[in-house]
């Protein structure tokens, strides 16, 4: 049994006053319609609006205890489409990885990186919030010269690769690429072309480690083996994934 | 699947505070680096109260559409950036859990313990360390139970119906008992 005064529940009929509605609703309490209902006052009348917010402040120390998870990748990219910044993805059409929008990007960029290396056609810019824009990874050489253009697709587990054309004399080895998540070892994706834009498939194992901050690395190996369980040949190229 | 979601470090409280600023005048850059500063808080919270990825991340999609509609109205001086972040994100993790079809399953109250037990977890800055003592002081002056619930209701935004079925207790019972414990702590934190 209770202390006494806790079975004279009243505060079940009497209204609880508006200082703890607002806790209620701050603290998630509240039925739905009751929710609602507290929230819509929340958004008309100032006072309670400030009431709420001291309870907000009360508990906040509670709010940044919780443990960090980091949202997936694919997250971003739906935040920017509900904000109207970018058309909505056009699926069951031409794959992504051959439509022309991203060729005239890898172009133009290919023309901005590498206007020293390569003589390409400055193709126009298409606009940038489109719903086939995705950041650019060069892939340089110590110099800095471009050796292959990459557009990661975390989600679909795919890699585009777009080489500069006569940047990478493999010889006899092959041109194997890696990812280097931050601190860690490297990994490796398989070969990929010196001479030929292709898509190298990712396993979905993998496709977490495709985040921003990790490397991308190419290496010249034995052409047996791949994909190899360590690099062994010189890094001929690398480059940081950029930004979601 | 891998699972390379490697915990932030706690957020600087100043950063946000900057970012908001420039997010209110329409700058996409500032609300990017704003997002990717303050996300995994943001999913942790809304992560505890829908315990389902997929139900967070659309909570937390909805939460940063809402932040960048509703940047100009943060006013530093009724709360902090990241309490004001915060909360946009739980309420829309708890509007989604009050929704219709939601799958969101009970934690038994114990889980709650570990909140509890988090309590040494290092705050952002000084003064948010002070103020952190000062809630768990005051919460420590509560019977274990009513703390457990208090942290319940805050940590998964649970309704009285739903702690009153966990803890057997009656409804009115529990109502009565969390108020009265809400208006213990707010005199206690008032001292």
């Amino acid at each position: 049994m209770n202390s006494p005064t806790d079975d004279i529940d009243t505060s079940d009929r009497s209204p609880p006053g508006d200082d703890l509605l607002a806790a209620e609703l701050m603290l998630g309490l509240l039925e739905p319609d009751e929710r609602r209902r507290a929230a819509a006052r929340a958004e008309t009348d100032p006072a309670f609006a400030r009431l709420v917010d001291g309870w907000d402040q009360r508990f906040a120390p509670w709010l940044v205890r919780v443990e960090p998870v980091a949202p997936s990748a694919a997250l971003w990219p739906r935040i920017r489409r509900d904000l109207g910044w970018e058309a909505p993805p056009q699926r069951a059409r031409a794959p992504l990885w051959g439509s022309l929008l991203l060729w005239r990007c890898a172009t133009a960029v290919a023309a901005g990186v590498a206007l020293a290396v390569v003589l390409l056609r400055p193709a126009v810019v298409p606009p940038t919030e489109t719903a086939a824009a995705r950041p650019v990874t060069t892939l340089a050489h110590d110099d800095g010269r471009a050796a292959w253009l990459v557009t990661v697709d975390a989600t679909q587990g795919k890699v585009f690769v777009v080489p500069v054309p006569g940047t990478v004399s493999p010889g006899e080895r092959i041109c194997e690429l890696w990812i280097i998540p931050s601190g860690g070892a490297p990994i490796s994706l398989g070969a990929v072309s010196d001479r030929k834009a292709h898509t190298v498939d990712i396993a979905e194992a993998l496709r977490a480690r495709l985040a921003a901050g990790a490397v991308l690395a190419v290496t010249l190996e034995d052409r047996q083996g791949v994909p190899h369980a360590a690099p062994a040949g010189p890094i001929v190229a690398k480059g940081e994934i950029l930004d979601i | 699947m891998t699972q390379t979601n490697a915990p932030q470090p706690v957020v600087d409280a100043r950063g946000p505070e900057l970012l908001l600023s420039r997010v209110a005048a329409g700058d996409r850059d500032a609300f990017q680096a704003l997002y990717r500063e303050t996300s995994a808080l943001l999913f942790g919270i809304c992560l505890s109260v829908l315990r389902d990825r997929a139900e967070a991340e659309d909570a937390l999609q909805e939460a940063y559409v809402a932040i960048w509609h509703k940047a100009a109205q943060f006013d530093r001086s009724r709360a902090t950036a990241i309490t004001w972040l915060g909360s946009i994100a739980r309420h829309r993790a708890i509007d989604r859990r009050r929704g219709a079809g939601s799958s969101a399953t009970w934690v038994a109250l114990d889980v709650i313990e570990q909140h509890a037990a988090d309590e040494g977890r290092a705050a952002p800055s000084p003064d948010d360390a002070q103020s952190a003592a000062r809630l768990d002081g005051c919460m420590s002056q509560l019977e274990p139970q009513r703390q457990r619930l208090i942290r319940a209701a805050f940590v998964e935004g649970a309704t009285y119906s739903e702690l009153a079925a966990r803890c057997g207790s009656p409804l009115g019972t529990v109502k009565s008992w969390i108020r009265r414990s809400l208006l213990q702590l707010r005199a206690c934190l008032e001292q």
